[in-house]
């Protein structure tokens, strides 16, 4: 590399402020959740791990949690089969509603979140289904499905077609061919698509918050509501509980697939 | 040649072979009145027939966009020809899946599954065709073996380097003992050397396994090296098809002739013992009887151009005149000269030259003699506008 001094001077720098600005959410909520003091503050007064207990011991926060957790399996567990075909379908064959399809893969960006929740609420309001755990999973699949077929047509895209050619040209039916080479292949996409759904879904404060009940509120919509009356440390404990999440998530994705692949995968 | 090991006979590769030859006879691949027809454009394969006999090599030759590969999926059945029918074995194949015909192939970037091992690759064919899971384990050895990569099956795929990589696919297009091999410029990417060996190993295996080998390629000596018949093709027509040797000695037409080696073409009119080429007879033999004063061209060698500074040392020859040297390329163990007749209009001809003591020749402007012989010049009727 040649560059200038003064070069590497401004690019050292914008890089740091990126890395300042990202980071210093994640750092202010980590130091407040330790604080032992009564108040939600940074730089924390004192160092405690009293916050973490008390949520430990909130039964609320505990079943909030499970319920979280139930609703991101459900979703990943219908988005992994969904998406992994129609990925797979959109990178392979040229497909006579791709138009419509493009435009479905661009609606996260395009139609707010609330418009979406309050459809499926009024749909799932007809059907009767409100109040229960696994609509709220299912609507997240939906919602969030298009990250899923993306990072599966990704590396579906990578795919050598020759690779099928030769498979059958080794004796392998479509079934086999599609088990024993197709899938390998797209084994990244799936994983990343899945975790990332799996984040996604436990994530999900705006359309739980349309369809849950009081009976059934998941973790973001518990801490929206505690928000409400006072802001004490212990949402700042469970704000840590969630990043520490999406940070295994990503060394888990690290591990299985590494994470280059990860960042190429659009 | 050292390269190539005498290995001993492998007895159950043959008898195998030898079992399934005796029970069919006839010839192992019939292509008849093919077309491929993609839609946009002329046919990428039109016409295309030809027989091949059991246990014989073919190579299908011919310039890029020429219809060799979609001939060879038609065959493989990737795709279905638009008209006409191919045979293995007797059989029409048309409404035959690819899977279940049992043909081994070689593909041009050789698609070796990724996520597995060398000999898992080589093992897949047997698992899908279910071969008893027992012999698996020794069948893959044996075939790693017979393509030199014995002790390397546990690598994965890119731990191997690429000549490597070109054994594990012929190992597993080879492993069931399809009746038929298909190759689709398997040896195009490597380099000179490696390729060159790689063709002496494809013809051993070949041999060794009495396999009936189609092998396409643009590389018009691998062609010649390495088959017992060669089909050149150009824009999705057959031109001939032919051994290497009447290949080149008797090419069909002005196309053949021109792929094939290094030749020139002098423009003409047919006359009585050869072609008048600006008021000049040059001795020449028509391919097929053509009628004096028929626009012709005539077509010779750069290697059957003799050439000398004095005249006198080609006084043997049928026909000689003068030149001046316009290029010379120095290939080592001849040279390649581009001589200016002036005499015939102007036309230049491309001569081998293979006295390296001659080099005082190369000099452009430099005036030589050239000749040639009556049979070595070959007439055919000039293309029609
Ligand atoms: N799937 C396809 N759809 C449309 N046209 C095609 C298709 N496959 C090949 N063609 C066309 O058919 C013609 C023959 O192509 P083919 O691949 O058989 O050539 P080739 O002789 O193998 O050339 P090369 O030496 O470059 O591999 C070309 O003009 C090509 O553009
Ligand atoms: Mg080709």
């Amino acid at each position: 590399m040649n560059q200038s001094r003064a070069q590497r001077w401004v690019l050292g720098f914008f890089v740091l402020l990126a890395l300042v600005m990202l980071s210093a959410p994640t750092v202010v909520v980590m130091g407040a959740s330790v604080s032992a003091g009564r108040m939600i503050a940074f730089p924390p007064e004192g160092f405690s791990l009293q916050w973490y207990g008390k949520i430990l011991a909130a039964s609320d926060l505990r079943q909030a949690f499970g319920r979280t957790l139930v609703v991101a399996l459900i979703c990943t567990a219908v988005a992994l089969p969904v998406g992994t075909l129609a990925g797979i379908a959109l990178a392979k064959f040229r497909l006579r509603f791709a138009g419509a399809v493009q435009v479905y893969l661009l609606l996260p960006f395009t139609v707010p979140l609330i418009g979406s929740g309050i459809g499926m609420m009024l749909a799932f309001g007809k059907m009767g289904i409100l109040g229960q755990l696994w609509p709220v999973g299912i609507a997240c699949a939906v919602i969030n499905l298009p990250f899923m077929i993306w990072a599966v047509t990704a590396s579906a895209a990578a795919l050598d077609p020759d690779l099928e050619l030769a498979a059958a040209n080794c004796g392998a039916g479509r079934v086999q061919t599609f088990l024993s080479v197709t899938l390998p292949a797209v084994t990244p996409g799936i994983i990343t698509g899945s975790l990332l759904m799996f984040i996604l879904a436990m994530n999900e404060f705006l359309v739980s918050l349309l369809l849950v009940d009081a009976r059934i509120v998941t973790l973001p919509v518990q801490i929206y509501n505690s928000i409400r009356s006072i802001i004490t440390p212990d949402l700042a404990a469970i704000s840590v509980v969630f990043i520490v999440m999406a940070a295994l998530a990503i060394a888990l994705l690290d591990w299985l697939v590494g994470l280059d692949i990860f960042l190429k995968s659009k | 040649m050292g390269r190539i090991r005498q290995q001993g006979p492998q007895p159950m590769i043959r008898d195998a072979a030898n079992a399934a030859q005796a029970a069919k006879a006839g010839p192992a691949v019939s292509v008849r009145g093919v077309d491929m027809d993609f839609g946009a454009g002329p046919l990428a394969v039109a016409d295309a027939g030809f027989d091949l006999a059991r246990g014989r090599f073919l190579t299908i030759l011919g310039p890029s966009g020429s219809g060799k590969t979609t001939l060879l999926r038609m065959i493989a059945g990737f795709q279905t020809p638009t008209r006409g029918e191919i045979f293995i074995n007797g059989e029409p194949v048309s409404k035959v899946a690819p899977h279940q015909r049992a043909i081994g192939m070689v593909f041009q970037k050789l698609a070796l599954f990724p996520h597995l091992t060398a000999a898992q690759n080589v093992a897949f064919p047997l698992k899908m065709r279910r071969f008893d899971a027992r012999g698996i384990p020794a069948r893959v050895e044996q075939f790693l073996d017979l393509v030199r990569l014995g002790g390397l099956g546990g690598r994965r795929i890119h731990e191997l380097s690429g000549g490597q990589q070109q054994r594990v696919a012929i190992a597993r297009a080879l492993v069931f003992q399809p009746d038929l091999l298909l190759l689709d410029e398997p040896l195009a990417a490597l380099d000179r050397k490696l390729r060159e060996e790689m063709q002496l190993e494809f013809r051993r295996i070949q041999r060794e396994l009495g396999v009936t080998t189609i092998n396409v390629t643009h590389d018009q000596r691998e062609a010649l090296v390495m088959s017992d018949e060669v089909i050149v093709m150009e824009a999705g027509r057959i031109q001939q098809n032919a051994r290497p040797v009447d290949l080149y000695r008797d090419p069909a037409n002005a196309f053949v002739a021109n792929f094939i080696g290094v030749t020139s073409f002098l423009p003409g009119r047919v006359a009585p013992g050869g072609l008048e080429c600006g008021g000049i007879l040059c001795p020449g033999t028509p391919r097929q009887a053509l009628a004096a004063g028929t626009p012709a061209r005539g077509a010779i060698r750069a290697e059957q151009i003799r050439m000398a500074a004095d005249g006198a040392a080609l006084a043997g020859l049928d026909f000689r005149l003068q030149g001046q040297v316009r290029d010379a390329i120095f290939e080592g163990e001849r040279q390649l000269y581009e001589v200016v007749l002036p005499a015939l209009g102007g036309i230049a001809v491309q001569v081998y030259h293979h006295d390296a003591s001659d080099f005082a020749l190369t000099a452009p402007g430099q005036t030589v003699t050239v000749g040639w012989n009556r049979r070595d010049m070959i007439l055919f009727p000039a293309a029609v506008p």
